[in-house]
């Protein structure tokens, strides 16, 4: 029997390889290290075609501390400011890089490099998942639905910004720490929203991205200096999120409600996880929005059905979010709450202070809300009419299709 | 039974820039693939080869160092199985993993020799 390699065993070792080495030669030299990482894995592929190691894992890391040597020779020949490590002197110092905590530590540096506040938003979510989650441009823009060319230029940009700012490869410490946290699992939260809610029904791109931000998040959470409460939060909510992940796309590939989403098929063991990381963020009682938006999602997921939903206590929580960090897309859903509560009056009201241009490419939502509000209150004409207007402006194929279900369902 | 040799070229890895996730992909194909032919037993040997090439040639004996971007059809390894013929080593060929990279698979008999 062959062995049979984790999935993404290369991905994340890629990762982990590009860290651990940077801790040795310093980001200046980050171009060369991702080249003979990458080399290291070409090389891999090939000698294992017939038949791999027996312990894949080890031989990666012997081939990557193999690496370091030539990484060395190669920086001397270009005559490249090379970092103090004399092959001799710290032969024992660079094997102690490759144990398994040194290598969580050095990925934690290259976390908070990745999202360092000085870096764009876009730069970050790029570069983390070039240099912490293994992605190349290719599946980059694939992922975030952009073209590859502009992920190269975010990850270029990305790479001068961390030179010319002079960031240093380290963990924060003292009062930066919590801030720089906070910039760490916005990022987290990004990319996971950009699986979880980007509405592609390529189920497989959604799980991945989805995934490396849990794991990313996990390597948070394991590490006592960054294990934060907004960080069990925000792990509590990408797993409630998670665990009904699959129940979103159907067969068909269609988009499927929460309404009509197969409670059984939903993921129990995320929801165990969930729960536990929920009682060890609450513990000192200072919430962030990750905290209400994962007790919001943990109703929905304690919910028997969709008709048991307890809209109330959800109500509460987005009242909470909104108190916070008001904006146009929790109005939205406090309307979607309010129709539920049959409270139509009042979610009319927060429709119309709503503007739809503010919420950008889910403005079809808007309307989408707008037209159940109508159908609820028998208004069917004015229904249908808003219904067009967001089949008119949605940009998701699977999300029109929905919409024009809808509306066949609405003219019945 | 005969033997033939199946020549791998072109669908250079380093250079199409595979992401290490694809690489991983490829490799489980050739897995499998090492697999199928064993169990069949078809196998007779085979070795991947490096990317680097030495190219001596002519009367003056001319030397030439290449590195794989250089060459236009680079060889990538071989395989040599067992079978009756040509068609048979065909079918065995279906399942190379590195059809889509633009890869190529040629095949060719081993000449055996009278006593």
């Amino acid at each position: 029997m062959e062995p049979k390699l984790i999935d993404h065993l290369f991905r994340h070792h890629y990762g982990k390889m590009v860290s651990v080495l940077t801790r040795i030669f310093g980001l200046s030299h980050l171009e060369t290290i991702e080249d003979a990482v990458q080399d290291t894995f070409v090389k891999a592929t090939l000698s294992w075609k017939k038949k791999p190691p027996q312990n894949p894992e080890a031989w990666l890391t012997k081939a990557a501390k193999n690496r370091v040597l030539d990484i060395f020779r190669k920086l001397n020949s270009e005559r490249k400011r090379v970092p103090q490590v004399s092959a001799s002197q710290d032969a024992m110092a660079v094997n102690d890089l490759f144990l398994d905590s040194e290598i969580a530590d050095s990925q934690l540096r290259m976390i908070f490099t990745a999202c360092h506040p000085s870096l764009s938003k876009s730069d970050r979510i790029a570069f983390s998942l070039r240099t912490i989650s293994g992605f190349n441009a290719t599946e980059i823009a694939s992922a975030l639905l952009s073209k590859e060319e502009t992920i190269k230029k975010r990850l270029s940009r990305a790479r001068k910004t961390i030179q010319k700012k002079n960031i240093l490869f380290k963990i924060p410490v003292g009062e930066e720490l919590p801030r720089r946290i906070e910039s760490v699992l916005e990022v987290l939260y990004l990319i996971f929203n950009e699986g979880f809610h980007s509405n592609r029904t390529d189920i497989l791109v959604r799980t991945e991205l989805c995934g490396e931000a849990m794991r990313l998040c996990q390597i948070l959470l394991k590490n006592p200096k960054t294990r934060a409460a907004d960080c069990y939060a925000l792990f509590a909510l990408m797993c409630f999120h998670s665990a009904r992940l699959d129940s979103k796309v159907s067969k068909e590939q269609e988009i499927i409600d929460l309404e009509y989403q197969d409670r059984s098929t939903w993921h129990v063991p995320f929801i165990h996880l969930g729960n536990e990381a929920m009682n060890k963020a609450v513990i000192n009682n200072r919430f962030s929005h990750y905290h209400y938006e994962a007790a919001i999602a943990s109703e929905h997921i304690k919910a028997p059905s969709y008709k048991d939903t307890n809209w109330q206590k959800i109500l509460m929580w987005y009242n909470k979010l909104y108190q916070m960090q008001p904006s146009a897309i929790t109005a939205l859903h406090i309307a979607i709450v309010q129709i539920q509560l049959q409270n139509y009056k009042e979610a009319n009201q927060l429709l119309i202070n709503i503007e739809p241009a503010s919420l950008g490419k889910r403005a079809y939502l808007y309307y989408g809300v707008m037209a159940e509000n109508y159908k609820e209150q028998n208004k069917i004409e004015k229904a249908l009419l808003s219904l067009e207007l967001a089949i008119n402006i949605v940009v998701n194929n699977a999300e029109r299709e929905y919409l024009i279900k809808k509306k066949l369902k609405f003219q019945s | 039974m005969k033997e033939f040799m199946m020549i791998f070229i072109g669908a250079d890895y380093a250079a199409l820039g595979l992401s290490p996730e694809e690489l991983q992909g490829r490799m489980g194909k050739w897995f499998a693939w090492g697999e199928k032919m064993e169990k069949e037993g078809v196998l007779r040997g085979g070795n991947a080869l490096e990317p680097d090439v030495r190219r001596i040639s002519g009367q003056e004996r001319t030397v030439t160092d290449m590195a794989s971007a250089e060459v236009k059809e680079l060889i990538g390894g071989y395989y040599l199985v067992a079978a009756n013929n040509f068609d048979e080593v065909e079918k065995i060929a279906q399942d190379f993993p590195d059809f889509d990279l633009g890869g190529t698979v040629e095949i060719r008999e081993i000449m055996v020799f009278d006593r």
